[in-house]
């Protein structure tokens, strides 16, 4: 594949086409898929699977969510965490902040004092859970020196708890217009672009970035060479946290309901398009747009089984060898790559 | 040594209010919309009656969990158990439990795999869930031969497929569809959206896109009813003129339907069912012989009754 992908023979390439981007593997790996489907389209259904702007735009929308929450667990995997409170955190701010965001023409409202607020105030209050989620398992993680997998495990627990606990268990609906508008149509889209590019940018080009990097490389060298890594990996929670807040948001405004189990295994989806994108759980490596190609293979693949009539027992088992598979085919090629 | 004190010392706490009743419910889940109201209403009937106190477990939809659950309730002496079965083929193991026991068990909502052979204080309170997905397809049957069709395409989409009802209410589809009355139905599409709105609004504009054409939306519930609506709607369709049917009578089902987009609910009496358990406990403490099967009956909601239903669940 990397001889074919490529006209110059691996030997005569110079070293630097080691350090070819991971981003390009992965992207063969989404173009191969989707021509899969789209030659199976035209041999079972006698139609294009991607000539089709309705179903382009639902393949990127149905994964939009997710992936704003993938592009704050990337971060924290690069660090050489993992975040798993990321679906329980997108529950509980969707329950909160959409309490902030009813119409007084509901009887029921959460708040009946509290309607009709304009639409920066949920929206706050949304980012403000979020941020403190984040808070707390950075503050955990950087200062008791728990494993950041315990930290979120805890933290996913105890966010599902309040989600539950907040209306006991009741859903909370009928949302202001402004607050619809952030769900509303290829809005949640638009926003996961701003945030991908965003924190690509951020990750590539500032000191952040770099000690992001260096912190999941190698934690003690960063330490001596005088990278406050306490202090930076509570920030990468906190960003993490915020964007799990964000998501909530938008998902709560995309249904115009929030509803205690909403995001459940969101984290778990949001980690396997990190990994498939290229970010290694062992740190130090992976980028934004890498896992947003990975987001765009699982929004392939959620469509092309629609699409191809994939019977719905079967669409699990099928998802889960992707993911495996992808995965497995990246580490060979790997390994490959540094032999030579 | 310490441990032992403290327990004896709280069942000796626990048996002291000897006359006062006792009953331990361990729900499924929480975090499930039907359930809660279920849930409330069992709690706000409960306050209404003295000396009665419940003490109500989330199992979070693990089995081993809830059996964890019941007996924890044996060990600290309830007089009764209800319990909302995480699943419904896992309910001999705990009606052996407190067979063995002695203690009332009462399963609600979801009915257990061997309701044929409950011990005799044990009884299941819910409704024949066989009625649900077939009033709703009955009326959505009705409501395409209103519309003059002679041939009638229709789309179903399912819940969890690892769930009793959601197997149920499809099977009630093709069910109806074999009648002779309702034969010029064909199901062309028929996919979990596992209860969801938002899953269910992706799996439509996914049907739309693939160019699915369709005459009635049936779903398994009212969630993904109105995931449907809301992926219809942005792809510009008018909703007013769609056939759609859910099962639950949610409050936003009820919305949907006042607006003009939901045509078929069926209303569960949740909160009937969380009353009726508790009656039905209260009534095998006290020794009472009861039914071995309560049932609620489902009711039919389409914008001519739904008025009677918005302040129901």
């Amino acid at each position: 594949m990397t001889e074919a992908a490529n006209p110059t023979k691996a030997s005569d390439a110079p070293p630097i086409r080691r350090n070819r981007p991971a981003e390009i593997n992965v992207l063969i790996g989404l173009i191969v898929i989707a021509l899969i489907f789209e030659v199976l389209g035209w041999l079972v259904q006698g139609q294009s699977f991607l000539a089709n702007v309705e179903r382009l735009r639902i393949m990127i929308l149905q994964v939009s969510v997710v992936g704003i929450i993938a592009i704050g667990v990337t971060q924290v995997i690069i660090t050489g965490g993992i975040d798993l409170s990321s679906g329980s955190v997108v529950g509980a701010t969707a329950m909160i902040a959409m309490s902030f965001a009813q119409v007084s023409t509901y009887p029921r409202a959460v708040f009946p004092a509290l309607t009709d607020l304009p639409v920066i105030v949920p929206i706050a209050v949304g980012l403000g859970c979020g941020l403190l989620a984040g808070l707390v398992n950075g503050l955990l993680i950087a200062h008791t020196k728990i494993p950041s997998f315990i930290a979120t495990l805890g933290m996913m627990v105890t966010a599902r708890g309040i989600a539950k606990w907040y209306t006991k268990g009741q859903p909370v609906s009928f949302p202001t217009d402004g607050y619809a508008a952030i769900g509303a149509g290829m809005t949640p889209v638009l926003i996961f672009i701003a945030v991908a590019i965003l924190f690509q940018l951020i990750l590539r080009y500032t000191i952040y970035g770099r000690h992001t990097y260096a912190i999941g490389s190698n934690e003690q060298a960063s330490r001596v060479s005088g990278i406050n890594v306490e202090r930076h990996l509570i920030l990468v929670y906190v960003v993490a946290g915020l964007l799990a807040g964000l998501a909530g948001v938008v998902l709560s405004a995309r249904g115009l309901t929030a509803q205690s189990g909403m995001g459940v295994m969101y984290e778990l989806d949001a980690i396997a398009m990190a990994v498939i994108g290229g970010t290694s759980l062992a740190g130090g490596r992976g980028s934004i747009a890498g896992t947003t190609l990975g987001m765009l293979i699982f929004g392939v693949i959620i469509s092309g089984f629609t699409f191809l009539r994939i019977d719905a027992y079967y669409q699990e088992m099928l998802k889960g060898l992707i993911i495996v598979g992808a995965v497995v085919l990246d580490v060979y090629r790997q390994r490959y790559r540094g032999r030579n | 040594m310490r441990k032992l004190l403290l327990g004896a010392a709280l069942s000796a706490l626990m048996t002291g209010s000897a006359f006062a009743q006792n009953i331990g419910v361990s729900m499924a889940l929480f975090d499930d919309n039907f359930l809660t109201v279920l849930r409330n209403g069992m709690v706000d009937y409960a306050k209404t009656l003295d000396g009665v106190t419940l003490q109500v477990e989330d199992a979070q939809n693990d089995v081993a969990k809830q059996q964890s659950q019941v007996q924890n309730f044996i060990a600290s002496g309830v007089d009764a158990i209800v319990v909302n079965p995480v699943d419904t083929d896992a309910t001999v193991a705990l009606s052996k439990i407190a067979a063995d026991a002695g203690i009332p068990l009462v399963y609600v909502n979801r009915e257990p795999v061997n309701a044929a052979e409950l011990p005799a204080n044990q009884s299941f309170v819910g409704s024949d869930e066989k009625e649900s997905g077939t009033l709703e397809t009955q009326e959505v049957c009705r409501l395409l031969k209103e519309a003059g069709k002679t041939e009638a395409n229709i789309v179903v989409m399912m819940g969890e497929l690892s769930n009793q009802a959601a197997r149920q209410r499809t099977q009630d589809v093709h069910d109806v569809i074999a009648t002779p009355e309702c034969s010029f139905m064909k199901i062309v599409e028929e996919q979990t959206a596992n209860w969801q709105r938002t899953q269910a609004s992706d799996l439509m504009t996914n049907w739309l896109s693939a160019g699915v054409q369709f005459d009635a939306i049936v779903s398994n519930n009212d969630e993904m009813a109105i995931g449907a609506i809301q992926a219809l709607k942005a792809a510009g369709k008018d909703t007013s003129k769609e056939i759609i049917g859910g099962v639950d009578a949610t409050q936003d089902a009820l919305a949907a339907m006042k607006a003009g987009d939901l045509k078929v609910t069926v209303f569960q009496d949740a909160a009937g069912q969380g009353q009726g358990a508790v009656d039905t406990a209260l009534k095998i403490a006290k020794g009472e012989k009861v039914d071995s099967k309560v049932y609620i009956p489902f009711k039919l909601v389409t914008p001519a009754n739904v008025d009677e239903y918005l302040s129901k669940n």
